[in-house]
C-alpha cells in the first residue's frame, strides 16, 4: 500500500516536471529584444544608432533651456516658476536641487557607448555590412557623446567619463570624476574618430538636419576649441564648414529690400533651413517639452525685458524698421512670450500643445560665422572678426542703436561685441550662460567682470551683493553634482564650492 | 484502542497547531511612544562631541539644554569647539564655566531665532526676525582671495548650512557671534570721520533720539533706527569746513533743537525709522524719516544705491549715492550708514499733475502699438505682473487693462493723446480693484479729476467705484457709465465736473472726486475700487492732481496732446 502511494506520488511530480513548466522556465523575455538577438544585421546598427537620437527628444531639451539660460540675464521667472529654479536664479545652488541632476545626458551618453560597443560585432553576422558603412555610423555615435560630454564639461566642469556601455548590473562601474583635461580630450578623441569617418550626407535634406554629419562634427570641434582656447583649431574647424557650401544665411530681406516675411517660419518654425547644421527633430509625433515649460499658463520663463529693451531694441520713429530677430521672433514684446518655441507664425499666433514642435537648434551657420569671429578676435584679427559680425548684423537688420564699433586692436571689446551679438542671434537657444562662462574665464578669468556685471544686473535688488560675491568665487560657476549621485557613487567627489 | 488513537493524533494536530500560531503570534509589538523619531537641535549637538561639546556646556549652564530639545521651530547659529576656544582666548578665559552665566545667557540668545530660516533667505541685509536677543543678525557673503563664504554678522563663516532637524534649522559657524554693543549716536560719535555731524546731532538733540536701547525707548516706532550719515569729507565737499559753518547755512531759527528749525529738519531728514540696512534701502522705493511728513526715495541703479535720485516735471535730479564700504553697521538700536554726497530737503511748491494713466513704460516699449496702432493689447497676471506700476485682483478671470488708440473712434478721439486703457471691472466674472502708482506728487492739498469717455456695456449697465489714495477714500463716486451733463464751465465745476478735453462733447468729461491732502512727496497708491455695476467698457484716459487754489479747468488738451491757456 504504502509502496504503492511513494510510486503514484513518484509518477505524479515526473508528470508535473516534464509537462506544465517550460513556459515558466524560459529565461528569454516573449515580449522583447535581447541582446544577444539583437546585433546581427546592419538594420540593426542603423535603429540603434537612430535609438541614439531618439533620447534627445525626451526632456534634455528643457535640461538644456534651464542649464544654458537661467544663470544668464535673458529670462525672467515666473509665478509659475519651480522653487528649484528660483533658487538657481538667485545663487542658492545646493547640491539637492534636482535640475543638478545629469541623468538625462548620460542616458544619451550609455545609447551611444551601446552602439561603439556591440555594433562592431554586426560585421561577422551581416556581410552586406562594410567597414566604412560600420564606422560611419560609429561617428555618429562618437559625435553625439563628444557633445553630450561637452555640455557635461560646460556645465560641472570635472564629471565621471563613462566610455564604456552598461549592458548589465555587474558592469555597473563606480566612477571617480575626471579631470576637465581629461574629459576635453575624451571629447576630443571621439570628434577625431567622428570627423574621419561621418558622411557629410544623407542624400536626404532633413536627415543632414537631424543625423551628425561631418560638418556637424566640424561645429562641435569648433565650439570645442573655442571654449579651450584654441583659436587656430578653432578658425580651421569653422573654415571646413564654411567651406564646403553646403550651408548659408537665410536671407532677412529679399533683394528688392523688403522684409523676408517667410524667415522666422524657416529658420524656426519649420526648422531644417538652409542655415541649419544640427536641431533636435521634433515633430507632432512627438512635440518638445516647451508646451507646458515656456508656452501655455503655466510657463515657467518668460524673455526678460532687457532682450527688448536692450538688447534688440526698438526704432523710435519706424516701427516697420526691427531686427528681424527681435519682436515675434525671439520674443514676443508685449509680454516676453519666449516666441522662438512659442511662435506659429510671425503675426501673433502661438503654437498649441500639439503643434509644440519647435526644434532644439543646436547648431546654425551663424554659430559658425559668430565662432569664427571670435576665434579671429583673439588671434589679432580683429577687423575680419567685424566683418563677420557685420554680414550677420546685416542679414538681420540690426539697428543703429545696437551697432557699436569697437577698436580692432582691442580684442576684449571686439569679444564683448561679439557677445552681444550672440545673445540677439541665439536668444534663448541655451547657448546664453556658456557664452557670458566662455568669455570670462578666458585667459585665467581676466575678463570675470563681464560675467559679474551680468549677474548683478538681473539680480534681485536686496540680494544683489550676495550673489556678486558668491559669483566672484569662480568655483561657482559649475553645477554641483546631485546629492544622488553622490549616494550611489561613493568614488565622486563634490564639486569644492559646494562640499 | 484505534478510536483513542485518532482522537490522541487530532489533539496531537490540534497542539502543534496553537503551538505554531503561538510562535507566529507572539513577537513584541513595537509600540511607538514618540510623535516623532526627529533629531532635535540639542540631541544633533549631543551627536557630535567633536564640534559640538564646548557649545553643548553652554546650554547646560545656561539652563537652556531641555528647550532646545522639545518642540518649536527655531534656527540656531552653532559655533564649532574651535569657535569657542578663540572666544574664550579673546575673553582671557581658559574655561567655558569662568565666564559669567547671564553673558552666556545672552550669548545663547544671540544666536538663537524664533523662527525657521533656511540659507536661500539670507539677502545682503539683515534676517526677517529678530534674535532672542532682540538684535537683528545680518547676512552677506564675502570673497576673500577667490573664495566666496556666506558670512553671518560680518564675525562669522557658515561651515554647513541648513541642517534641518525636529525643531528648527541649524547653521554652524566657526566664530562666536557678538552682539553690537553700542548705539547709532555712539557709533557716530566713536568716529572721528563723523565729528561734524556729531555735533549737529548733539546739538539738535537728536543724539539722544539715537541713544536709547529698544527695551527703554517709550516710543515703539523709535525703537530702531537707521541714520544716513554724512561724513566730515563730505560736508566738506558742500562747503561746510565745520559745524559753525553747517550751523550758519541752516539753522534760521537760533535754536537747532526746535522742530521747526532747518538744520533740525536736515539733520532729521538723514534719519529714517527702522533698522534698515542697504539691502532693505534697495529693495523699497522710498523710505520715511523723522523730519515730519518727509520721505526720501532709494534707487538701485547698477550696484550703487541713490537717495533721492527723482526725474520732477521732466527734469532728472541726481541722486547722492550711499557708501556701501562705510554701511551697513549695527548698532544697538539701529543701523549707522554712510552717504558719499551731501543732501538736503528740498521744498516743493505743490504742482499739478496730469497723468495721462495709459503712459506706461511698458506699453510705450510697444512701439508699433503705442499711440500708433488700433490694435488693441491686453495682458494678463498668468507669467507674473507685467506692470510695474499697475496691479489688479487676482483670479482665473481677472483680465489686466486695455490699451487702444485711435484718431477716429468715437470711443477714443478725443481723448489726451487719443489713447486709454480699459478697465473691465465688477464681479463676480471682473476683477473688483485696481491699483496703480502715481507719478510724483508734491505735498499739499489736491482736487483730484478723473477724465474719462462713458460708455455703457448695454443698455441697463453700470461701474460704480471709489477712489483711494493711499488708503483714504475720497469723497465722491466715480460711475464710468454716467456722462458729463452740459452747461458752462462755472455751472459744470460748481456741479463737480468740467470739460478737459479740446472738443465740447459731453461723452468725454472729468468728474471731481473730492480734495486730497497729499502728506508726504511721493508717488503714492491710487486704488479703484468697485461697489457696484459690472461691465468692461470703463474707459479711463486721465487723472489729474491739481492744487486747490489753481485753475480747476484750464488749461485743456488738444488730443495731440497741447495745451490750450484759458482765453
Amino acid at each position: 500500500m504504502i509502496q504503492k502511494i511513494k510510486y503514484l506520488t513518484l509518477l505524479a511530480f515526473t508528470v508535473m516536471l516534464t509537462t506544465s513548466c517550460n513556459k515558466w522556465l524560459e529565461l528569454k523575455p516573449e515580449d522583447g529584444i535581447i541582446r544577444q538577438n539583437f546585433w546581427k544585421t546592419k538594420e540593426d546598427v542603423k535603429s540603434a544608432v537612430i535609438g541614439c537620437y531618439s533620447s534627445l527628444l525626451g526632456p534634455m531639451a528643457q535640461t538644456l533651456f534651464i542649464w544654458g539660460e537661467i544663470r544668464g540675464d535673458m529670462v525672467s521667472s515666473t509665478i509659475t516658476s519651480t522653487s528649484e529654479q528660483i533658487d538657481i536664479m538667485n545663487g542658492n545652488i545646493t547640491s539637492s536641487n534636482t535640475i543638478t541632476k545629469w541623468g538625462t545626458i548620460y542616458q544619451t551618453i550609455n545609447y551611444c557607448n551601446t552602439v561603439i560597443d556591440f555594433a562592431p560585432q554586426v560585421l561577422v553576422t551581416d556581410k552586406t555590412l562594410t567597414e566604412v558603412d560600420l564606422n560611419a555610423y560609429l561617428a555618429e555615435a562618437h559625435a553625439l557623446r563628444g557633445l553630450m560630454y561637452f555640455y557635461l564639461l560646460r556645465t560641472f566642469g570635472e564629471v565621471p567619463l563613462q566610455i564604456k556601455s552598461t549592458s548589465s548590473d555587474n558592469q555597473l562601474e563606480q566612477l571617480a570624476k575626471s579631470s576637465q583635461e581629461d574629459v576635453y580630450n575624451q571629447i576630443i578623441k571621439d570628434l577625431t574618430f567622428a570627423e574621419a569617418n561621418a558622411v557629410t550626407t544623407y542624400n536626404n535634406h532633413d536627415y543632414d538636419k537631424g543625423r551628425i554629419t561631418r560638418y556637424t562634427v566640424n561645429a562641435i570641434q569648433a565650439d570645442v576649441y573655442l571654449w579651450m582656447e584654441k583659436y587656430a583649431e578653432c578658425i580651421d574647424a569653422c573654415t571646413k564648414v564654411i567651406g564646403s557650401g553646403q550651408f548659408g544665411l537665410i536671407a532677412g530681406k529679399n533683394p528688392d529690400g523688403i522684409v523676408n516675411s517667410q524667415w522666422f517660419n524657416t529658420v524656426f518654425y519649420n526648422g531644417n533651413s538652409n542655415e541649419s547644421i544640427f536641431e533636435f527633430q521634433f515633430d507632432s509625433q512627438q512635440v518638445n517639452p516647451f508646451f507646458s515649460f515656456l508656452i501655455n499658463t503655466t510657463k515657467q520663463f518668460v524673455g526678460s525685458s532687457f532682450v527688448m529693451d536692450e538688447m534688440y531694441t526698438v526704432d523710435p520713429l519706424d516701427d516697420t524698421n526691427k531686427d528681424i530677430r527681435g519682436d515675434l521672433s525671439s520674443i514676443r514684446g508685449s509680454d516676453g512670450l519666449i516666441w522662438k518655441f512659442a511662435g506659429a507664425n510671425n503675426t501673433g499666433s502661438v503654437r498649441t500643445a500639439t503643434s509644440s514642435y519647435a526644434h532644439w537648434f543646436v547648431y546654425r551657420y551663424s554659430d559658425i560665422l559668430l565662432m569664427k569671429a571670435e576665434a579671429l578676435a583673439w588671434t589679432g584679427k580683429g577687423q575680419e572678426a567685424l566683418d563677420l559680425v557685420k554680414v550677420i548684423r546685416n542679414r538681420a537688420n540690426a539697428l543703429p542703436a545696437t551697432e557699436k564699433a569697437p577698436d580692432p586692436i582691442s580684442s576684449v571689446d571686439v569679444s564683448d561685441y561679439i557677445m552681444e551679438e550672440r545673445a540677439r542671434e541665439f536668444a534663448f537657444e541655451g547657448k546664453r550662460w556658456y557664452d557670458i562662462l566662455r568669455n570670462s574665464k578666458r585667459n585665467k578669468y581676466a575678463h570675470i567682470q563681464f560675467l559679474i556685471d551680468i549677474v548683478t544686473k538681473s539680480a534681485p535688488s536686496n540680494r544683489q551683493q550676495y550673489i556678486l560675491n558668491k559669483y566672484k568665487d569662480i568655483r561657482s560657476h559649475y553645477l554641483p553634482i546631485n546629492l544622488y549621485e553622490l549616494q550611489t557613487d561613493k568614488n565622486l567627489v563634490q564639486n569644492p564650492f559646494y562640499q | 484502542m484505534k478510536r483513542i488513537s485518532t482522537i490522541n493524533r487530532l489533539i496531537g494536530i490540534m497542539i502543534s497547531f496553537v503551538l505554531l500560531i503561538g510562535i507566529w503570534e507572539c513577537k513584541q509589538e513595537a509600540l511607538v511612544y514618540t510623535t516623532t523619531s526627529d533629531t532635535n537641535i540639542t540631541a544633533y549637538l549631543d551627536k557630535y562631541p567633536e564640534s559640538f561639546s564646548e557649545f553643548r556646556k553652554i546650554l547646560d549652564l545656561t539652563g537652556t539644554a531641555s528647550y532646545l530639545n522639545a518642540y518649536g521651530a527655531y534656527t540656531l547659529f552653532a559655533p564649532t569647539n574651535d569657535a569657542i576656544k578663540a572666544y574664550l582666548v579673546e575673553k582671557g578665559k581658559t574655561t567655558i564655566d569662568q565666564v559669567d552665566v547671564a553673558e552666556l545667557k545672552d550669548l545663547v540668545r544671540f544666536h538663537l531665532l524664533s523662527d525657521t530660516i533656511r540659507s536661500n533667505t539670507f539677502t545682503d541685509g539683515k534676517l526677517p526676525s529678530l534674535t532672542m536677543f532682540g538684535q537683528y543678525l545680518i547676512t552677506g557673503a564675502k570673497n576673500v582671495a577667490g573664495i566666496t563664504k556666506v558670512v553671518v554678522n560680518r564675525q562669522a563663516n557658515i561651515l554647513q548650512a541648513d541642517i534641518t532637524l525636529g525643531n528648527g534649522i541649524i547653521h554652524v559657524i566657526d566664530h562666536v557671534l557678538i552682539p553690537a554693543k553700542f548705539s547709532v549716536a555712539q557709533l557716530i560719535e566713536n568716529n572721528a570721520k563723523y565729528s561734524i555731524f556729531n555735533l549737529a546731532l548733539k546739538a539738535t538733540g537728536l543724539y539722544d533720539t539715537l541713544n536709547i536701547l529698544p527695551a527703554n525707548n517709550p516710543i515703539t516706532n523709535r525703537k530702531f533706527l537707521t541714520v544716513l550719515a554724512e561724513s566730515d569729507s563730505v560736508l566738506k565737499a558742500a562747503g561746510f569746513k565745520d559745524y559753525a559753518a553747517l550751523k550758519a547755512k541752516y539753522c534760521t531759527t537760533g535754536d537747532p533743537k526746535s522742530i521747526t528749525d532747518s538744520l533740525h529738519l536736515f539733520m532729521a531728514y538723514h534719519i529714517l525709522y527702522d533698522a534698515k540696512y542697504l539691502a532693505d534701502i534697495a529693495s523699497s522705493q522710498s523710505q520715511t524719516t523723522l523730519a515730519p511728513l518727509e520721505i526720501v526715495t532709494s534707487n538701485l541703479v547698477g550696484t550703487t544705491i541713490l537717495i533721492n535720485d527723482v526725474t520732477f516735471l521732466g527734469i532728472h535730479e541726481p541722486g547722492a549715492p550711499l557708501d556701501r564700504a562705510a554701511s551697513d553697521n549695527s548698532a544697538t538700536n539701529g543701523v549707522f550708514n554712510s552717504v558719499s554726497q551731501h543732501y538736503i530737503l528740498k521744498i516743493r511748491k505743490p504742482v499739478r499733475v496730469d497723468w495721462d494713466v495709459a503712459d506706461q513704460p511698458e506699453i510705450r516699449k510697444l512701439t508699433s502699438i503705442f499711440r500708433k496702432s488700433t490694435t488693441t493689447v491686453s495682458w494678463t497676471k498668468t507669467a507674473g505682473n507685467p506692470f510695474v506700476d499697475i496691479d489688479w485682483q487676482d483670479g482665473a478671470m481677472a483680465f489686466g487693462p486695455v490699451y487702444s488708440w485711435s484718431l477716429t473712434s468715437t470711443i477714443t478721439r478725443y481723448m489726451l493723446y487719443s489713447d486709454m486703457l480699459m478697465l473691465q471691472s465688477g464681479g463676480p466674472n471682473r476683477v473688483l480693484w485696481w491699483e496703480f502708482r502715481t507719478p510724483l506728487i508734491v505735498r499739499g492739498k489736491y482736487k483730484v479729476w478723473v477724465g474719462y469717455r462713458n460708455q455703457k456695456q448695454s443698455g441697463s449697465s453700470t461701474n460704480v467705484n471709489q477712489i483711494l489714495v493711499d488708503g483714504v477714500a475720497l469723497p465722491k463716486l466715480l460711475e464710468f457709465t454716467v456722462a458729463r451733463p452740459v452747461g458752462t464751465d462755472a455751472e459744470l465745476e460748481a456741479q463737480g465736473w468740467k470739460q478737459y478735453s479740446e472738443n465740447a462733447d459731453a461723452v468725454v468729461g472729468a468728474r471731481l472726486l473730492g480734495v486730497i491732502d497729499i502728506k508726504t512727496t511721493d508717488r503714492h497708491i491710487l486704488r479703484i475700487q468697485n461697489i457696484s455695476g459690472t461691465q468692461n467698457n470703463n474707459n479711463l484716459d486721465l487723472i489729474q492732481f491739481i492744487p486747490i487754489n489753481d485753475d480747476q479747468v484750464y488749461p485743456r488738451f488738444k488730443p495731440d496732446g497741447t495745451l490750450i491757456p484759458r482765453p
